[in-house]
Formats: C-alpha cells, sequence, structure tokens
C-alpha cells in the first residue's frame, strides 16, 4: 500500500547551527507519534510539512498528491492540514464558534456536530475566546482543525503546560475525537504517558533526523461492558463473560458496546509462566505464545500482540500476562477488525 | 468674510486624505511588518521622511514634480485639463505624502505584533495569505488601524507649510484652516485667529487623547 504513505524528504540547514535532515515514510492510518528530546526538530518537522516553514529541500508526498517536488509548492491553505498548535492559536477577536467556523466554511463543511459533540464543545460556543481555560482552549483548537476537513491532523504538543490532571482530562477527548474525525494523526511529544495512551506507532526524531521506528505500544482491545457514573467496566476483545482477569474498570471514556483501544507501557506488563495469582494488576489473563525468541509474539483471546521485553519461551506454551496500569483510548468503530 | 468654506474645505482635504492613507498604509505597513527583504530599512526610512524633512523641502519638491511641464504634472493636465499645483487634487497628493507616516507607523506597528501562530492557523484552515491578512491581522490590529486612522486625520487639519507651498492661497480651493489663521494675523484680525486656533487646540486634544484611551496604558507610541 505505498499509496497510503506520507513520504518526506526534509533538508534544512539553519545561520543558529540548527539542522534538520529528514528521509521517512510514515503510515496514514492511526496516530503515529514522533517523540524525541526538545529541540530535535519536531515542531519545525511538522510546520515544514503543513507548508509554514521554508526549507532547503522538500520533497513531500501524501498518498498520490505531491506536496513539495522540485518545481511545486503546494502552500498551507490547500494541504488540508489540521494543524493543532502548542498554543492552541486561537483568533482572540472571534468567539470559540467562530473559531470552529473559520476553516469550517472555507472548506464548505456545514455539519460537525459530531466533532463539538466529541469535544464537548456546546457549552462553549457563544463565550468569547478570552475567558477559555487552558484546557477548554486546546479542545477547541482541535474541534477547529477537525472541523475544517483536513486529510491528515497534526498535534504540536497539545498538552504542554497543562496540569496532570488536565492532561488525563483531555487525553480521552483526543482519542474520541480523532476516532470520530477517521483521520491519520501525527503527534509530537515527549510524554510517554501520552504515547502508551494514544499511539499507534512511534517514530523517533533526534538533533534533526529521524532515529527510527521505536517499540510499538502495546494496545489491547476490549469493548465496554458496563458504565458506573465515572467508572466504566471492559473485557478484553475475545475474551468469554465470566473471565474474571479480562474486566478491568477504568475512567470512562466511552458508552456501553463501544470498542476502546486500552494502551499499555512495556514496564506495565508482566509476562511469567505460571498463573501469578493475586496481585495489583488490573488485567491477568492467559495468552498462548506464537513466536518465542527474538521478540515475544502471542495470541489473546485470538488477537495477536507483539511483547518487546520477555521471553524466551516455548512456541505454543501458555503463559500470563499481568498488566498494573492501562490508558484507554476510544477507537473507530466502523472498520471490520473492530466488530466483535 | 466667512471662515466656513475653509472649515469645510479643509475637512473634506483630512477625509479624502484619510482614506487614501488607509487604503496605502494597510498592504504598506503589512509589507514593512512582515517582510524579510534587505530593502525594508529604506522603505522605513522613506516612509518616516516627512516626520524630519521641513515642509517647505517637501513642499518644494511637491511643486517641481506638479509643473504642467514635469512629467506627472504634465500627464495631470493632459488627463484632466488643469495644473495639479494649486488645487485640491495637488492638496491631497501632497497631504497623503506628508501624513503617510502617521498612517503607516502605527499600522506596521500592530501587525508586527499579531502572533504568527494565528496567521499559520488561518492558513492551515484554507485562508490564502490575502484571506487571512483581512480577516485575521486587520481585525487583531485594529486598534493600530483606528490610531492611523484618527492621527492622519488630525495631521491633516493641522498642516500649513506644504499646503502654502503646494497649494497657496484660494478661497474655497486651497485655502484651508491653518493658512485662514495666517491670514487672520496677517490682517490683525485676532478674533477670528483666536476662535480658529482654540478651536485647532481642543480639536486636536480631544483627538489625541482618544487615541491614548484607545491604545490603553503602554500602547504603541505615535509619530
Amino acid at each position: 500500500m505505498s499509496a497510503d504513505v506520507l513520504h518526506m524528504r526534509l533538508t534544512l540547514s539553519r545561520k543558529t547551527g540548527f539542522e534538520l535532515d529528514v528521509e521517512g515514510r510514515i503510515p496514514l492510518s492511526g496516530i503515529t507519534a514522533i517523540s524525541g528530546p526538545s529541540g530535535g526538530g519536531k515542531t519545525t518537522l511538522l510546520r515544514a510539512l503543513a507548508g509554514l516553514e521554508q526549507m532547503d529541500s522538500a520533497e513531500v508526498r501524501f498518498g498520490q498528491t505531491d506536496w513539495d517536488a522540485p518545481g511545486t509548492r503546494l502552500p498551507p491553505e490547500a494541504r488540508r492540514v489540521g494543524f493543532v498548535f502548542q498554543d492552541a492559536a486561537l483568533f482572540s477577536h472571534l468567539t470559540v464558534a467562530e473559531n470552529i467556523n473559520y476553516g469550517a466554511r472555507r472548506r464548505g463543511v456545514s455539519h460537525y456536530d459530531a466533532i463539538l459533540e466529541a469535544l464537548d464543545l456546546g457549552p462553549l460556543l457563544k463565550r468569547p475566546v478570552a475567558g477559555l481555560s487552558g484546557g477548554e482552549a486546546r479542545r477547541v483548537a482541535l474541534g477547529r482543525a477537525l472541523a475544517s476537513d483536513p486529510a491528515i491532523l497534526f498535534l504540536d504538543e497539545p498538552l504542554s503546560g497543562l496540569d496532570q490532571s488536565r492532561k488525563n482530562e483531555l487525553l480521552p477527548y483526543i482519542g474520541r475525537a480523532v476516532a470520530e474525525a477517521r483521520v491519520p494523526a501525527l503527534y509530537v511529544t515527549h510524554s510517554r504517558a501520552e504515547i502508551a495512551a494514544l499511539a499507534d506507532r512511534v517514530m523517533g526524531l533526534e538533533n534533526g533526523s529521524l532515529t527510527g521506528w521505536q517499540a510499538k505500544p502495546i494496545r489491547l482491545k476490549a469493548r465496554v461492558v458496563e458504565t458506573m457514573g465515572q467508572s466504566m467496566r471492559v473485557l478484553l476483545a475475545g475474551a468469554p463473560e465470566e473471565a474474571a482477569g479480562a474486566r478491568a474498570v477504568l475512567p470512562r471514556i466511552a458508552e456501553v458496546g463501544e470498542v476502546v483501544g486500552l494502551g499499555v507501557r512495556a514496564e506495565s506488563l508482566l509476562v511469567s509462566a505460571v498463573s501469578p495469582g493475586r496481585s495489583d494488576a488490573i488485567l491477568q489473563a492467559p495468552a498462548k505464545v506464537v513466536k518465542g525468541d527474538g521478540g515475544l509474539r502471542v495470541a489473546l483471546y485470538g488477537e495477536e500482540i507483539a511483547i518487546p521485553r520477555g521471553g524466551p519461551h516455548a512456541v505454543g506454551s501458555t503463559v500470563w500476562l499481568s498488566i498494573r496500569e492501562v490508558a484507554a483510548r476510544p477507537e473507530r468503530i466502523d472498520s471490520a477488525e473492530n466488530r466483535l | 468674510m466667512s471662515v466656513w468654506p475653509s472649515v469645510w474645505l479643509t475637512l473634506q482635504l483630512a477625509a479624502v486624505t484619510t482614506a487614501i492613507l488607509m487604503v496605502i498604509a494597510v498592504p504598506l505597513g503589512w509589507w514593512l511588518a512582515t517582510t524579510k527583504a534587505k530593502t525594508r530599512p529604506l522603505f522605513e526610512a522613506i516612509t518616516a521622511l516627512p516626520l524630519v524633512l521641513p515642509p517647505t523641502v517637501l513642499g518644494f519638491y511637491l511643486l517641481i514634480l506638479m509643473r504642467p511641464d514635469s512629467p506627472m504634472g504634465g500627464l495631470w493636465v493632459k488627463a484632466t485639463g488643469s495644473t495639479l499645483a494649486f488645487s485640491f487634487p495637488g492638496l491631497v497628493l501632497a497631504s497623503v505624502i506628508y501624513s503617510l507616516p502617521f498612517a503607516v507607523q502605527p499600522m506596521q506597528t500592530a501587525f508586527a505584533s499579531v502572533p504568527q501562530s494565528a496567521l499559520d492557523a488561518a492558513r492551515t484552515l484554507g485562508a490564502t495569505s490575502r484571506d487571512a491578512l483581512f480577516t485575521v491581522a486587520l481585525p487583531l490590529a485594529r486598534r493600530g488601524f483606528l490610531t492611523g486612522m484618527v492621527l492622519s486625520f488630525a495631521h491633516t487639519i493641522g498642516e500649513f507649510g506644504v499646503v502654502l507651498m503646494v497649494g497657496g492661497n484660494i478661497p474655497g480651493q486651497t485655502r484651508v484652516i491653518s493658512i485662514e489663521i495666517f491670514n487672520a494675523v496677517e490682517t490683525l484680525d485676532y478674533a477670528t485667529a483666536h476662535v480658529l486656533s482654540a478651536w485647532l487646540l481642543v480639536g486636536s486634544l480631544t483627538v489625541l487623547t482618544l487615541v491614548y484611551l484607545l491604545n490603553g496604558r503602554g500602547g504603541t507610541r505615535v509619530g
């Protein structure tokens, strides 16, 4: 599927000594995190791809469309990138509704109720931008980008500068909104928690060059079986109702019957050959080893997952997965693979 | 002799000049605020020239330019049948040049303070650069626009030297308030001079107070 990738080759060298030299391909599906230390060029890369930054040389191909090629430079307004800036960059002379409508009107979008709902923006619409809290401003910025009918979403550290509880509050919104919009996303961050919660894959960027794909965040699928106030009970996809270890209670981000993705950081996952018995794990389930060494792969209720650490284990044997912590993300419910 | 023709003429001149100036000041201020061209300081200096040149110097060069035997003056005579010097259009042209910095500088300062990220956001949301200028930059720079407008108007009302050089002293055509005051003093008609001067003084004070009020504390410096 060579058509569904973002191909890029960019070079830039500034008088300040900053250099960017990037070549790579990013699949146009799900959320791709771009991670690395500050000053490594993450923001510059996003800006260059969006056409906001002049490069020394640029070749960017989005699917079948040339964004940058020798002799062509598609202006930013023609790239259909939904850009969520670090500081939200709302238009302070307009209301929330007018901000959201700014891009929608220019792209001929008249209905975006689903986005307003996913981001809980209804109550904010009439407010002026000046009175919004940090978290509200980020939500409006995300809604504004999504309402402009983007072909891809660029999120530049959309949670930076917020305190931890605000971040936890906003994370599910981002997951839900991206799932709702059904567009791929590039997500710049250096937070491992955000990567675990949201990302399908992680590309490293350091000192202006790509350092390759990092270990994929482990992501399990689960279905919401019950909601209780601010909590929800989920059951791992494919697990029988009675499997106690396959159920977990999490902060509520979805409704009964909906599918969520559970991001698991490698350090929250323990693989053992025998049942660990009672522990502080929130999920505990047996899995069949599919591939034993050189990267463990196991089948968990029919779903194959790769585990970066752990092993060696004999192919065909049963191992127990104990998971101490997960971060839930709403998943698209329209694609065939998610139907349970 | 009534002073009203000169008051009316002055207001007309100020209104027309301000309208033309704002049309020039928006793109010029935008260009000066955003360009990376190496020639920018030169254009900034040209824009600011009327602030430092004696009005007589400016008036002298304008008069030379407006002579029927000069290229520009000749063209005007060919197009309209009358000379540019000592006419209302000539006065407008001179006023536009003379008041240019008062319109452009507040505009440039205001545009420079518009956050780049707001403009970038507009572009990614489907706005062309011109669209972003009019729907994001200009509304965010509206105080600069108002300041430039008010200052241009007020400054045009108060000009004397250039008007005298280029416009002369023709009642109803080029005789503006400041010239009327000059005439009144020359003919020892102090009563008229008093009334007109007081009006200009109070008017200017009101306008400037308005501008500073508009800009708040520590706002854009003017001129």
